[in-house]
């Protein structure tokens, strides 16, 4: 009953306006990856729950555009796809530094889209094995013998976030990329090729509940369970270090963005602005996706591109540092 | 132990899972039928479907329709030379050659018999491993994973055509395709490598596109240019008969079948190889059966071995590809990683646990591939008649539907018209290869283990230095494959002294 009042009071705003209606119409959901992944998971749960809160519930289905870590995609929803709310994006978070670092191939502005709002934030963590002497990170900056890391390579949280603990808190860390997943990165842990890895909290937590690596310190964005870990940003000795941390982590509000095409009329990105927050704070998702392992966080779409403004609006400077060490990937 | 064995069987046999899991078998089927279409997708679209099930129920629906599309990919790959699934292709070399002669019979039952070997071996691989996984799986470090992927890449001695010029060319071909492997972005610096300055190919070249291009475009334009049907002159009443022969073969070469069918276990236990590497491995093996050089030259003409032994090793590598998903909850394949997702949904966590407290669920997926590849063994020899009759239809009929067929595979990788142009691409590659007369296994054979070899060099060079080369696995595994370039040297030797 209480999921209905939801539902109405999610819809009465639209009523009032003048409705868009969806009803025996398709809508796409186009995701920038392979099936199989998290932001796969998401679209197609989605697509699942969605239909309900639209005006006319129409049927949504997924398509996967794979390809050029999701640039195509981006490519796509910003040139090729209509303004008429049939078709909806979602992509890699890291696209803005993409669009930042002028990676060759990208044709979207990120603050242009109508921003509907992300479906999760992912707090990335390092985390090492629980049998090494390091109990914190106290303890693992005086480590004397380096502590290999595995990564799956340039681009991924499992390389960049360890990369700037190293270069930028002078962390004794020995980066080893290459592995092809970070389930591969695991398997590696515990065979005891690499010490620990880093990597979203959410698909760490199996093996830190396990007992075979224990968390050791966090990016900005925050998760339950996590909040006593130290902050990164907390520990740069210069303001420009703290500000590349800062950029690093800053697409990680958004992990799972979800996007219109530019120019999309007023109401109809309202109403699926109203359709997604009510998705996604709806208590039997939650539940729901919290038993297929991911946790989904509801970020607004005004939120969203706050985070934008802030991340492209860095001054040149910082963006040239910043290159020098993350490139944008996977 | 026993009992969980038992038991195990005990749970799929419930009417409700056993319902469940022809359910999967009837969609896997398919799956496996179409080109294209993969095993990983289908189990994505799936997965929602298990949301209300009881975890023996939704393992044998979902495993029960993973484990039998490489059984019916085989099938598109001989009767067509379309490579149902990436991890059927190798078959096509011989299969499908033996189609064209006449025997589609013969090859299906050798390729079905030889299949359900091979699943029966990896399903009992799975269940005697489950003491031993762990120290099993640890075992297999970087540096022990590079030296597979080299003795894999050793096999192109055994692949290549006799003599030196084929030895060249074979091995020129396999450096065609490690270059291949390089294409897209290198996971070290993060460099684009031979994109062309394109988004498509940043992420390296796509598998299916390019077997699907390498593979069934040759035959299509063999097809059209022989203006008959796919049997040729064959007399009509042979195409049908042979499929007792077929399963008279495996049992003939029951030795070849069982080693093969373990090589698959192996690769599939070994997370980070993938699931095409293992076909192709057994087919080198297959080869290396051959006691004379004419028998050789039979290879890729029509030898039946050439169907037994990757028909073996695609099935058998599932029960192993489970060990790890299972045991460390770390899958080996996009298949196994969706699966294991399956796992959280359904509340039960991969570890340690699932070889005591949940023993009886894990043992019910032994049981869940067992049935399944038993039930559409059966099924596909009932239709076998139906299906070896397509190879006896007119060519001009038959290409357009192959046509159709090989282009929709191919695009539904990535749902890019990129993904036509390396068919395309590689299709004029494979024809001129074939009338060439230059191997096209070496090719894929490079293109499969490329980035595998080298992302593992990295990482053990990177970690170890050069205390790696040390290691006593890593050893054995060199002498292994200096072994396995030698022998078509040692076996020429061989043939020649006994002739003169």
């Amino acid at each position: 009953m209480k999921w209905k009042l939801a539902l109405l009071g999610a819809l009465l705003p639209i009523v009032a306006a003048a409705q868009p209606n969806f009803a025996g119409k398709t809508v796409t959901i186009v995701v920038g990856y392979k099936p199989g992944g998290g932001y796969d998971a998401t679209a197609r749960m989605l697509a699942r729950h969605l239909p309900d809160r639209l005006p006319g519930k129409p049927t949504v289905i997924v398509q996967n555009m794979p390809g050029g870590n999701s640039i195509i995609a981006a490519n796509h929803m910003y040139n090729v796809a209509k303004p008429d709310g049939l078709t909806l994006g979602t992509f890699n978070r890291n696209l803005p530094i993409a669009q930042l670092t002028k990676v060759q191939g990208v044709k979207y502005d990120m603050l242009k889209f109508a921003w509907i709002g992300s479906a999760a934030n992912e707090a990335t963590i390092l985390a090492i094995r629980n049998d090494l002497p390091y109990k914190n990170f106290e303890e693992l900056r005086k480590a004397k013998e380096p502590v290999v890391i595995g990564s799956t390579g340039p681009g991924a949280n499992t390389h960049d976030f360890p990369l700037l603990l190293k270069d930028l808190l002078s962390l004794n860390l020995k980066i080893v990329s290459g592995y092809s997943s970070s389930a591969d990165i695991m398997l590696a842990v515990e065979r005891k090729e690499v010490d620990g890895r880093a990597g979203s909290y959410n698909s760490l937590k199996p093996f830190i509940d396990r007992k075979l690596v224990r968390p050791i310190i966090r990016a900005r964005s925050n998760e339950a369970g996590i909040e006593q870990l130290p902050i990164d940003e907390s520990f740069a000795k210069t303001p420009r270090a703290k500000a590349i941390m800062a950029l690093r982590s800053a697409p990680e509000v958004i992990a799972r963005p979800y996007v219109l095409p530019p120019n999309t009329p007023a109401d109809i990105v309202k109403a699926y602005r109203d359709a997604f927050a009510a998705t996604i704070k709806d208590p039997a998702l939650v539940a729901e996706a919290q038993k297929a392992q991911f946790d989904l966080d509801y970020t607004s779409g005004d939120e969203a591109v706050k985070v934008l403004k802030e991340v492209l609006s860095q001054p040149k400077d910082i963006v040239d540092e910043f290159s020098k060490y993350v490139k944008f990937g996977e | 132990m026993l009992d969980a064995f038992v038991q195990g069987l005990v749970l799929v046999l419930q009417w409700k899972a056993f319902a469940f899991m022809l359910a999967g078998i009837f969609v896997g089927f398919w799956v496996g039928l179409l080109p294209g279409l993969g095993g990983a997708t289908t189990l994505a679209l799936m997965l929602p479907f298990i949301y209300n099930m009881q975890p023996v129920e939704a393992f044998a629906f979902l495993l029960g329709m993973h484990s039998v599309v490489a059984t019916t990919g085989d099938i598109t790959s001989i009767l067509f030379g379309v490579p149902g699934e990436a991890t059927t292709a190798a078959i096509i070399l011989d299969g499908h050659a033996m189609a064209k002669k006449g025997e589609a019979g013969r090859a299906l039952g050798a390729a079905l018999a030889s299949s359900l070997v091979g699943a029966l071996i990896g399903a009992a691989a799975l269940a005697a491993a489950i003491p031993v996984v762990r120290p099993l799986v640890l075992t297999f470090g970087s540096p022990e994973l590079f030296m597979l992927a080299i003795v894999g890449l050793a096999f192109i001695a055994s692949l290549s055509a006799q003599g030196a010029r084929g030895m060249v060319r074979g091995f020129l071909a396999g450096g065609l395709g490690l270059f291949l492997a390089m294409i897209g972005q290198d996971p070290q610096a993060g460099m684009a490598r031979y994109t062309l300055d394109t988004l498509y190919l940043w992420q390296g070249l796509d598998l299916v596109p390019v077997l699907v291009g390498l593979f069934a475009i040759p035959e299509i334009i063999d097809l059209v240019v022989r203006g008959t049907s796919i049997a040729g002159d064959a007399p009509a009443g042979r195409i049908n008969r042979g499929a007792l022969e077929g399963v008279k073969d495996v049992f003939r070469h029951f030795w070849l079948t069982i080693r093969c069918a373990l090589i698959g276990t192996f690769i599939g236990i070994t997370p980070g190889l993938g699931g095409a590497v293992a076909q192709w491995m057994a087919y080198g093996h297959a080869t290396q059966s051959a006691r004379t050089p004419e028998e050789r030259k039979g290879f890729g003409q029509g030898d039946v071995r050439g169907v037994i032994g990757p028909g073996a090793a695609c099935n058998s590598k599932e029960g192993g590809a489970l060990i790890p998903t299972i045991a460390f909850g770390v899958p080996g394949s996009t298949s196994m990683a969706i699966l294991l997702g399956g796992f959280f949904l359904l509340g039960l966590v991969p570890g340690p646990d699932m070889l005591t407290k949940h023993l009886d669920v894990t043992f019910s997926l032994v049981w869940t591939i067992v049935l399944a590849n038993i039930i559409t063994v059966a099924a596909c020899f009932l239709l076998l008649n139906r299906l070896t009759a397509l190879t006896a239809i007119q060519g001009h009929l038959l290409v357009p539907v192959v046509l159709v067929l090989v282009f929709i595979g191919s695009y539904t990788s990535n749902s890019s018209y990129a993904d036509l142009i390396v068919t395309m691409v590689f299709g004029a590659v494979g024809y001129f290869m074939v009338v060439a007369g230059w191997p096209r296994a070496p090719l894929v054979l490079g293109l499969v283990l490329g980035k595998i070899a080298e992302n593992y060099l990295y990482i053990s060079v990177a970690r170890y230095d050069a205390a790696w080369l040390g290691r006593p696995v890593v050893i054995v595994l060199l002498v292994i494959a200096v072994g396995v370039v030698l022998y078509p040297i040692v076996q020429a030797l061989r043939a020649r002294r006994s002739h003169g």
